[in-house]
């Protein structure tokens, strides 16, 4: 873990506080990422986990704080140019693009990405989910859930990012999906990818994570090595059901 | 706050009391400036304009008063004419002329008769707007005559047997105009079919196709300038066989125009034809091409549309009535009306039991495709 | 019998042709933002307008036209910048507001630019000529509309299935977070679907007043309504819906203004009925009965809300 430390920081988030109109969504949050890490955020439902990551991408915009990319300041870029500096969301609830084929939706995942790239971009993803390869014409939204997650993750990984952000793989699939698609976070893991993982299946996340941060309500509560976090008395009588 | 109020009141009584020292008589211009009837408002203005500027002051007992033209736009639509009305009952006018097209005049008329406001309508040609009103006066010939005159040019001259009749739906002029063409027309003998098409409709090749598939031997269409225009295009590109027919709205030359170079054969009726007094002629066209927003309000050229004489001879009718009643109020004025005679340039106007011009003739003219110039055919009398 | 009905069909093909071309302003506003935009139909009047006020200063026709519908475009580009795109979190309601706004506002400009007086559309060689088809005359433009409204229409399908533009108009018609996310800017996205409606709105109003040649403020209304009508028909959203449903109600339109002929003429009435009166009364039944039956229309997805 302490080699992991000395790895470049990637993503840095510092305080930021997010409003819905009058709702104090995010209240202080900071943390960061670095290069190969896999990084959980983890919390109850409403704790500000989607918050945090749409926040990051640039759906949403921190009224204060700051969000470092690459050692840049970020805070104000909107999303549709996050994608162009390496940042991929693979957001909450997957929302590929059902009237498309799935091969459309791989090309809109490379929206970004030189034309050139695609073809290349397309057979590394193929590639990892030869699922997706036989499915390629058929309309997205008449895949299954396992296949949409997979569509999902693959879509994001068309730009070729830097930094990708998974917002709740696991959500609404079957336990032997859920073994798969973390399977599939693994191997990326092991392929150099850095990931910001947002679970509520805690287990899963610490289990493939380096280390995690607790949300509640709109802040940090815990945070620390994905092994000690754990094996925590606190995380695991509040997440992990023991 | 009471000290307030009467000095208020006292600085409107001088207001007023200075407004009478310079002796000013409102007259109320009822006319469209907009839609569908615009083009022929505007030119029915012109005449109004032209005979205020030529006699721009009246002597009512004893002191000279300047005549002030106050205009309220009714759009051409029924609608839009109450609060046009109410403009020129707010503005305090002693009478009012207009308007052009029937079914604004009808939709004002109340306004003015609550007022005691009398109207002299120009050439709103409806039975309805004088039947039953003492209040409304009107110096053009009407409907139930126009669509006899019509009829009988129709039948007698075209050689017609069959006539096709497009009106607007829910316009009273068209629709009152094809009723009276028809009973005429079918006491000679005639056969009609009518159809009616929807307001702010621009597609008239189905209702022309309609007209040839009846075999009609005339269409007659006494439509607003705005429709008539389009027909005319229309019917042109469609290459129609049969003539043309169109009541006093078709007499403008924006009308004429959309005739030229085609063969479409298109007659009207109408209230003056050019020629008619040379004197008054002359000087409407000189005051056209001096004044730029003039001649372009009289569609871009300088023909004298019948309406804009009708506009100048209203003009000075009402003059006659204020004149007679001695006072600028406009309950005097109503009540003198009646017994108003005035020649004017279309003759003499005097007004029977209903408020209406004692009117024994109607002028035929012809467009002519090559000049756009309208040509006399024949003055038409019915008895 | 056809020698009849061929006329009047004639008439409804070129006029739904026409229909066709300001429908697909409307459906694709609405596939993307969701607003029924109550200006289209005055950017088509106003095309219509700047045509004959362009070729009134002398211009030839091949200078006046291409600069008509680029300048409609535009119309359709700030129209967008200035009255919705601040709108773009506001309530729905709001944006419908404005849109009504800017309908006034175009027609109240034009009320004021021509005084309240027709104007008389400049006459297009080659398409303003009169034809005769199978006996019926009729202008050139008449035949030609039909044609060019599918050789359009192909042509934005295939932008809309193959291009990179019409991809990510696709993805925002779906969903504008997740578009944003694959790195689509929004607004560029909507700017190019105005500039597209409204440009195919120019070409529309060319060919219509060059078949109904008189241009007023009040032009837009009708065939504005005739064609949202027609895409609510087709199924509001849909591209091909919309050019289906202008090309039914055209037809339809005109072969109820000839109804009375038809039934005359193959002798199932023995007088004309005056049916004609109820042709504009029909398009507005159709909407209804459509709303009742398929409210989504004849192509409408089901699901036409955002997750």
């Amino acid at each position: 873990m302490s080699e992991m430390n000395q790895q470049e920081l990637l993503l840095k988030v510092n305080d930021i506080h997010v409003y819905y109109g009058a709702i104090h969504a995010i209240k202080g949050v900071s943390f960061e990422v670095r290069k190969n890490e896999i990084v959980a955020l983890i919390g109850a439902n409403g704790a500000g986990k989607s918050t945090t990551l749409n926040t990051v991408a640039g759906l949403l915009k921190p009224r204060s704080g700051t969000i470092t990319f690459k050692g840049e300041n970020v805070t104000a870029v909107p999303a549709s140019k996050m994608v162009f500096r390496g940042l991929a969301l693979c957001p909450e609830g997957r929302r590929i693009f059902q009237q498309m084929t799935v091969r459309e939706n791989l090309e809109m995942g490379a929206y970004s990405r030189p034309n050139a790239e695609i073809e290349q971009a397309m057979e590394n993803v193929f590639g990892r989910f030869p699922r997706l390869k036989e499915r390629e014409k058929q309309v997205a939204g008449t895949l299954s859930g396992g296949e949409q997650q997979m569509l999902a993750m693959g879509r994001a990984l068309m730009a070729r990012p830097e930094l990708l952000m998974l917002d709740e793989p696991s959500m609404g699939l079957a336990p032997i999906l859920v073994e798969q698609i973390f399977d599939i976070i693994r191997e990326l893991h092991e392929s150099g990818a850095t990931i910001l993982l947002v679970e509520q299946n805690a287990q899963m996340a610490l289990s493939v994570a380096d280390r995690a941060y607790v949300l509640e309500t709109g802040s940090i509560g815990m945070s620390g090595p994905a092994k000690q976090l754990l094996n925590d008395d606190a995380v695991r009588r509040a997440y992990l059901g023991h | 706050m009471k000290k307030f109020v009467a000095i208020l009141l006292a600085a409107m009584m001088l207001l007023s009391v200075s407004a009478m020292a310079e002796n000013i008589v409102k007259i109320g211009v009822y006319e469209p400036a907009s839609g569908d009837s615009g083009a022929g408002g505007k030119q029915e203005t012109l005449g109004v304009q032209y005979a205020n500027l030529e006699t721009p002051t009246v002597v009512i007992g004893g002191e000279e008063y300047k005549v002030e033209l106050v205009y309220a736009d009714n759009g051409s639509s029924t609608d839009k004419a109450p609060s046009a009305a109410q403009e020129l009952v707010s503005a305090g006018v002693s009478v009012v002329l207009g308007s052009y097209g029937s079914g604004v005049s009808i939709a004002g008329s109340e306004y003015f008769k609550n007022a005691n406001i009398p109207a002299i309508g120009l050439t709103c040609t409806n039975p309805q707007v004088t039947a039953g009103n003492s209040h409304y006066f009107r110096v053009c010939f009407l409907d139930p005559f126009q669509g006899t005159v019509l009829a009988n040019y129709a039948f007698s001259t075209l050689g017609a047997r069959t006539a096709y009749c497009l009106a607007e739906l829910g316009n009273d002029y068209d629709v009152g105009l094809v009723t009276y063409f028809k009973q005429a027309f079918e006491d000679l003998g005639g056969t009609v079919i009518s159809d009616t098409f929807p307001t702010n409709n621009s597609d008239f090749t189905s209702y022309l196709t309609n007209a040839a598939m009846y075999g009609a031997d005339v269409f007659f269409c006494p439509v607003s300038i705005a429709y008539s225009t389009q027909i005319l295009q229309q019917a042109a590109s469609q290459g129609v066989e049969f003539p043309i027919l169109g009541g006093d709205t078709l007499d403008s030359n924006v009308v004429a125009a959309a005739a030229v170079g085609t063969n479409i054969d298109l007659t009207i009726d109408t209230f003056y034809q050019e020629g008619a007094n040379a004197a008054f002629d002359e000087g409407f066209k000189a005051w056209l091409n001096s004044d730029a927003t003039a001649l372009a309000n009289n569609g871009g050229n300088d023909t004298i549309s019948a309406v804009s004489v009708m506009g100048y001879d209203g003009y000075y009718v009402a003059l006659e009535a204020l004149k007679a009643a001695g006072t600028t109020d406009s309950a005097a004025v109503m009540a003198v009306l009646p017994s108003i005679e005035y020649t004017g340039v279309t003759g003499l106007i005097k007004f029977d039991e209903n408020g209406d011009a004692v009117r024994t003739s109607a002028f035929v003219k012809k467009v002519n495709n090559e000049t756009g110039a309208w040509e006399f055919v024949t003055e038409q009398t019915v008895e | 019998m056809w020698n009849t009905v061929f006329p009047y069909l004639l008439s409804g093909i070129s006029v739904g042709g026409q229909y066709a071309l300001i429908a697909i302003g409307y459906t694709m506003v609405y596939g993307i933002l969701r607003l029924i935009n109550f200006a289209h139909g005055d950017v088509f009047m106003v095309a219509g307008i700047i045509m004959v006020y362009m070729s009134a200063s002398g211009m030839p026709l091949w200078v006046t036209i291409p600069l008509v519908l680029i300048l409609t475009a535009l119309i359709g580009f700030v129209i967008e910048r200035v009255a919705y795109k601040p709108l773009r979190s506001a309530p729905r309601m709001s944006v419908m507001i404005s849109a009504i706004g800017v309908s006034y506002t175009l027609q109240n400009l034009v009320l004021y630019v021509t005084g309240g007086l027709n104007k008389t559309y400049p006459t297009i060689p080659l398409i303003s000529q009169t034809v005769t088809v199978l006996g019926a005359k009729t202008k050139a433009v008449t035949l030609v509309t039909p044609v060019l409204t599918l050789v359009l229409v192909l042509l934005l399908v295939t932008l809309i299935n193959k291009t990179k533009i019409g991809m990510a108009m696709r993805a925002v018609s779906k969903d504008f977070e997740t578009s944003q996310l694959m790195g689509i800017k929004i607004n560029s996205v909507i700017s190019a679907t105005f500039v597209i409606g409204s440009f195919l709105a120019g070409v529309g109003s060319v060919l219509y007043f060059t078949n109904y040649p008189t241009v007023i403020q009040t032009s837009g209304a009708m065939p504005g309504l005739k064609a949202f009508v027609a895409a609510v028909f087709g199924g509001i959203g849909s591209i091909p819906g919309a050019v289906i449903g202008a090309f039914i109600i055209g037809i339809m339109e005109n072969i109820i203004k000839g109804l009375d002929v038809i039934l005359f003429k193959s002798g199932v009435i023995s007088a004309p009925l005056g049916l004609s009166t109820f042709s504009d009364a029909f398009t507005f039944a159709l909407l209804i009965v459509i709303l009742i039956v398929k409210p989504t229309g004849l192509f409408g997805e089901k699901a036409t809300d955002k997750v």
